[in-house]
């Protein structure tokens, strides 16, 4: 697997949200993604899945250029996200739900085969007794795991979890640790967007920090927490630092 | 995806045979033919409440442009017959097909439009649609009226009335598959969250356009069916206010189910029918039905009843948040 990005920008008129992004991802590794509210994380997956097209540079997966194609054919060459705000598909069952992926991606699969591997997910996830819920009747927490199973039937290589501990109980959190884990395991490329720096310092393996747009740091966690560049962009400068007099 | 048990498919049928029971029995109880003709028109209203159905309820797709696609199969295999002497056949073959290639032209042309804009979008073109034939009505005969050729060489309407309820059969049989197929799943992925949909794997724009196209080519087939049954078109078939009726059959039995909004719009013909001697009054309750239904019955009147009578099973909406052990 590899996802390269390669001097990526994007504008949206005269705002700078992603500012000349160069990463290479090549093995499976969990990679935490930080930075400030307005950093441009989210806009970076949206470059990544198809959402929008760079302003310049170029987006590489597994060696085929992949900026510019549609978001349902980046999905099906191996890259998969879930959303900053959760978005199941309401008026469909658990079930259902979890069949789309699955049946988008892999179309000559058998149904029940199918139902089986979402039974399984669903599991995991503990939420196999609401299966055959609405995804509207499920709590906020609920359609989180519902999202995260979508993905694991989706099957990417290369995945991006936007938030998935924003507005989660901890109880919660813990299934989703298990749920990072367990896909970490399989030999998939994680990229974890989070303010939750517990979770991202106990995860990551490697911790890239943007701000305004441009990456500023991308490391080991425990050498990136301490670069100067990185605590600014986090707490601004001192009082008297850096001012001209 | 719902399935349909025993007793849900022993209903069916015996609604079938009632159906095709009918003529024979109103025969012998010499019920008047004009009651055959309700009974025609009321299918043909049924095949196009449910193909609408499955473009708005299942597939999210607000399209006003319906009842303009009947037309152009209508017109289509008339014309065909008066300049080309296109058969019965011939003709309502070629107009299903032209109407699924408009339906592909306006799937594509959009794919960037939603709800209001879609709406607005089909409602133009279904105008521009009807102008025209008024303006070429030495070509058209406008609303003077195009002649076509009997659906059948016959004064009675019993074959008429067997082939609607066969195309109504057919295309509900096709519609209910459909749903049920993968098709369905991605249909209702699309109208829920398009971009997530995607985001999965789902060729939004091929699925999109796919119904587009199959609801066009299911209006343009009744259109043309019904053309040849009437013997006559005029543009002032497809007038907004006829959409509207449609749409209005479609809510009122059930949007979201292909059965509901078919049987919908069979029950509210036959009652239009019947309150005749009210004259206007009857849309007016018709419309205060409307109202009521959009109100307190979002899902249709007929939907719940019907659920209960198929037995399928019920997809209620879960209020409470539900307990799991891992949240203790």
């Amino acid at each position: 697997m590899k996802l390269e990005l390669r001097d990526v920008s994007k504008y949206f008129g005269g705002l700078k949200a992603v500012d000349n992004v160069h990463v290479t991802i090549d093995k499976p590794e969990l990679i935490g993604l930080i930075g400030p509210n307005g950093a441009g994380k989210t806009t970076l997956t949206n470059l990544i899945d198809g959402v929008h097209k760079p302003t310049t540079g170029s987006i590489w997966l597994n060696g085929a250029r992949i900026d510019g194609l549609p978001p349902y054919l980046i999905a099906q060459r191996g890259l998969g996200r879930t959303f900053q705000v959760t978005r199941a598909f309401r008026r469909m069952t658990v079930m259902e739900n979890m069949l789309v992926p699955a049946m988008a991606v892999r179309p000559n699969a058998e149904k029940r085969d199918v139902e089986k591997k979402a039974c399984k997910i669903l599991e995991l996830l503990t939420i196999e007794h609401l299966r055959n819920e609405l995804g509207r009747g499920l709590s906020g927490g609920q359609q989180k795991l519902l999202e995260l199973g979508r993905l694991l039937m989706l099957d990417p290589q290369i995945i991006i979890l936007d938030e998935p501990f924003a507005g989660v109980h901890p109880k919660l959190q813990e299934t989703i640790h298990g749920y990072i884990g367990q896909v970490r395991s399989q030999g998939k490329a994680i990229i974890l967007i989070s303010h939750d720096m517990d979770s991202i310092f106990s995860l990551s393996e490697r911790l890239i920090v943007l701000h305004n747009g441009a990456i500023i740091a991308d490391g080991l966690p425990n050498e990136v927490k301490k670069e100067s560049v990185v605590i600014e962009a986090y707490l601004g400068k001192e009082e008297g630092e850096g001012d001209d007099a | 995806m719902r399935s349909l048990g025993a007793p849900s498919i022993m209903t069916l049928v015996l609604l079938l045979v009632v159906a095709f029971a009918a003529p024979p029995v109103m025969g012998f109880y010499s019920v008047p033919p004009y009651w055959f003709h309700v009974a025609i028109v009321a299918y043909f209203y049924a095949i196009l409440a449910s193909s609408w159905s499955l473009l708005a309820g299942y597939a999210g797709q607000f399209s006003f442009g319906h009842m303009a696609l009947m037309a152009v199969g209508a017109y289509t295999t008339g014309l065909l017959g008066r300049y080309l002497s296109f058969g019965v056949v011939e003709g309502i073959i070629s107009g299903t097909l032209l109407a699924g290639l408009f339906g592909v032209v306006i799937g594509y042309l959009c794919l960037r439009l939603r709800r209001t804009y879609l709406a607005l979008f089909t409602i133009a073109f279904s105008e521009i649609l009807r102008l025209t034939l008024m303006a070429e009505h030495e070509f058209t005969e406008g609303p003077d009226g195009l002649p076509l050729t009997p659906l059948f060489a016959t004064t009675s309407k019993v074959p008429a009335y067997y082939a609607m309820l066969g195309l109504l059969v057919v295309s509900l049989v096709f519609m209910y598959w459909l749903v049920n197929s993968r098709f369905g799943l991605f249909f209702r992925a699309i109208r829920e969250d398009e971009e997530a949909a995607a985001a999965m794997g789902v060729h939004v724009v091929r699925y999109r356009v796919t119904v587009f196209t199959i609801s066009s080519m299911i209006a343009g087939l009744a259109g043309a069916v019904e053309a040849h049954y009437v013997e006559i078109i005029t543009p002032n078939i497809f007038l907004v206010l006829q959409m509207s009726i449609v749409i209005a059959m479609a809510v009122i039995g059930g949007l979201e189910s292909l059965i509901a909004a078919a049987f919908g719009a069979i029950i509210i013909h036959f009652a239009l029918e019947l309150l005749r001697p009210v004259g206007n009054w009857r849309m007016v309750v018709f419309g205060l039905l409307l109202m009521l239904t959009l109100r307190f019955f979002q899902n249709g009147l007929l939907h719940p009843l019907l659920q209960r009578m198929f037995r399928q099973r019920a997809l209620a909406e879960t209020v409470a948040k539900r307990q799991i052990p891992s949240e203790g």
